[in-house]
């Protein structure tokens, strides 16, 4: 009896985690289309993607970043470009927000991202030019190198 | 009556020469079009990259190359000169003897003895194998030792939160960042760095980019044809970029 009541309590533990994390066979139902909801799986099954998907993106940053080695198979840049979700307009909505791939089960499990404090959460290229408001000011060298004078100015002559 | 498959001595020289010239020798007599590697190959020293600028042909007030910078990298600032982030910024230089002004990019020179990596606790301050000095952001923690570190003020420390960061070039609040020769855009297969790209495109030809160790690159030929420096050679940092002309 007591052998029975392990076998349970352990095939609990073992199964109900599996079966939280994987949608019960369903596709994502996020707002917005991405490329990946056409697919049938990702660059590797799907169960594994869903347990090692950090393993792989930690794998291949090193790869990148020492050795400059630019695959897109486990790149982040290539996760994003193929599951950023579009809205009705086309336009994309960041991997990070509320509803969306990466959030969705990063909140369901608790586990907090950092990659989007640095890495891009929609595929932007830089010929979609950036330039917030008087940004071009800002970089010219004459005006830059009279605010500088002025901040020195104003720092060391006072005192 | 001779074997025909039988060779006399005189043929099997001349023939196993002409076959161990054509496996060996010819292919590196053909200069190869395209210097880049493929995207799955280790980038490795025996590529060089460096950069040349001449400082006679550095216009005074131009400042395509920092704007191409800027654009490439998504290095927008908050209109805080003090602390926005720059990789390359013009400097203006005057000689005190003879008032000769000179205007010249200064960016991360690419030592191959870097400060930077030496005084880095993490490791996170880094030289590639093919000579680019550059910051691992994910080992960071912004310290800023590299940035005192640095002789030529060449890097930067962001301060705030970033949102609009281009795919190419990740960054983010709390690490240092400088000029990587764009590193991402020549592993990907570019000849030119957006610095290079734009100062050809104003035709002042001032920075030339490309592999020392082809002696066929822009930047060998470049360096060949005058005589070139380092900035502050006493330091003994063997920077790969150069300056002709002063």
């Amino acid at each position: 009896m007591s052998q029975l009541t392990k076998i349970l309590a352990i095939s609990i533990m073992v199964f109900i985690p599996i079966s939280s994390h994987s949608h019960n066979d369903e596709k994502h139902s996020l707002i917005g289309e991405s490329k990946a909801d056409k697919l049938d799986q990702c660059v590797e099954p799907t169960e594994v993607m869903q347990k090692e998907h950090f393993e792989f993106l930690y794998h291949q940053r090193e790869e990148t970043v020492e050795k400059g080695i630019r695959t897109k198979n486990h790149s982040l840049a290539n996760c994003i470009d193929c599951h950023v979700s579009h809205d009705e307009k086309g336009i994309a909505i960041p991997v990070n927000a509320e509803g969306q791939f990466c959030q969705t089960c990063h909140v369901k499990t608790a586990v907090n991202i950092d990659c989007f404090s640095c890495h891009a959460t929609v595929p932007r290229d830089n010929s979609s030019k950036i330039k917030s408001t008087g940004y071009n000011q800002n970089i010219h060298i004459e005006s830059t190198a009279n605010n500088l004078v002025e901040y020195y100015k104003e720092t060391n002559y006072e005192k | 009556m001779r074997n025909s498959a039988e060779l006399t001595r005189r043929e099997f020289i001349v023939k196993s020469v002409t076959a161990i010239s054509a496996v060996y020798i010819i292919p590196d007599l053909i200069p190869k079009a395209v210097a880049s590697k493929p995207l799955d190959v280790e980038v490795s020293d025996k590529t060089k990259w460096a950069i040349n600028v001449d400082v006679n042909k550095c216009v005074d007030g131009c400042t395509a190359c920092v704007e191409a910078c800027v654009d490439e990298n998504g290095l927008y600032g908050f209109d805080r000169p003090e602390t926005d982030s720059q990789w390359i910024r013009k400097l203006r230089i005057k000689d005190i003897k003879t008032d000769k002004v000179t205007t010249l990019p200064m960016m991360c020179q690419h030592c191959e003895n870097p400060p930077c990596v030496d005084v880095c606790p993490t490791g996170a301050s880094f030289r590639r194998e093919d000579g680019i000095v550059m910051v691992n952001q994910h080992t960071c923690i912004g310290c800023r030792y590299c940035m005192l570190a640095c002789p030529f003020k060449a890097r930067s420390f962001v301060h705030e939160n970033l949102t609009e960061q281009v795919t190419s070039a990740p960054r983010g609040k709390g690490c240092v960042e400088s000029c990587n020769l764009c590193a991402n855009r020549i592993d990907h297969g570019s000849e030119t760095t957006a610095c290079e790209e734009a100062c050809m495109k104003e035709g002042h030809h001032a920075i030339t980019f490309g592999d020392l160790a082809d002696p066929n690159s822009r930047v060998s030929i470049a360096m060949q044809a005058k005589p070139s420096r380092r900035l502050r050679e006493d330091m003994k940092l063997k920077q790969r970029v150069t300056y002709s002309g002063f």
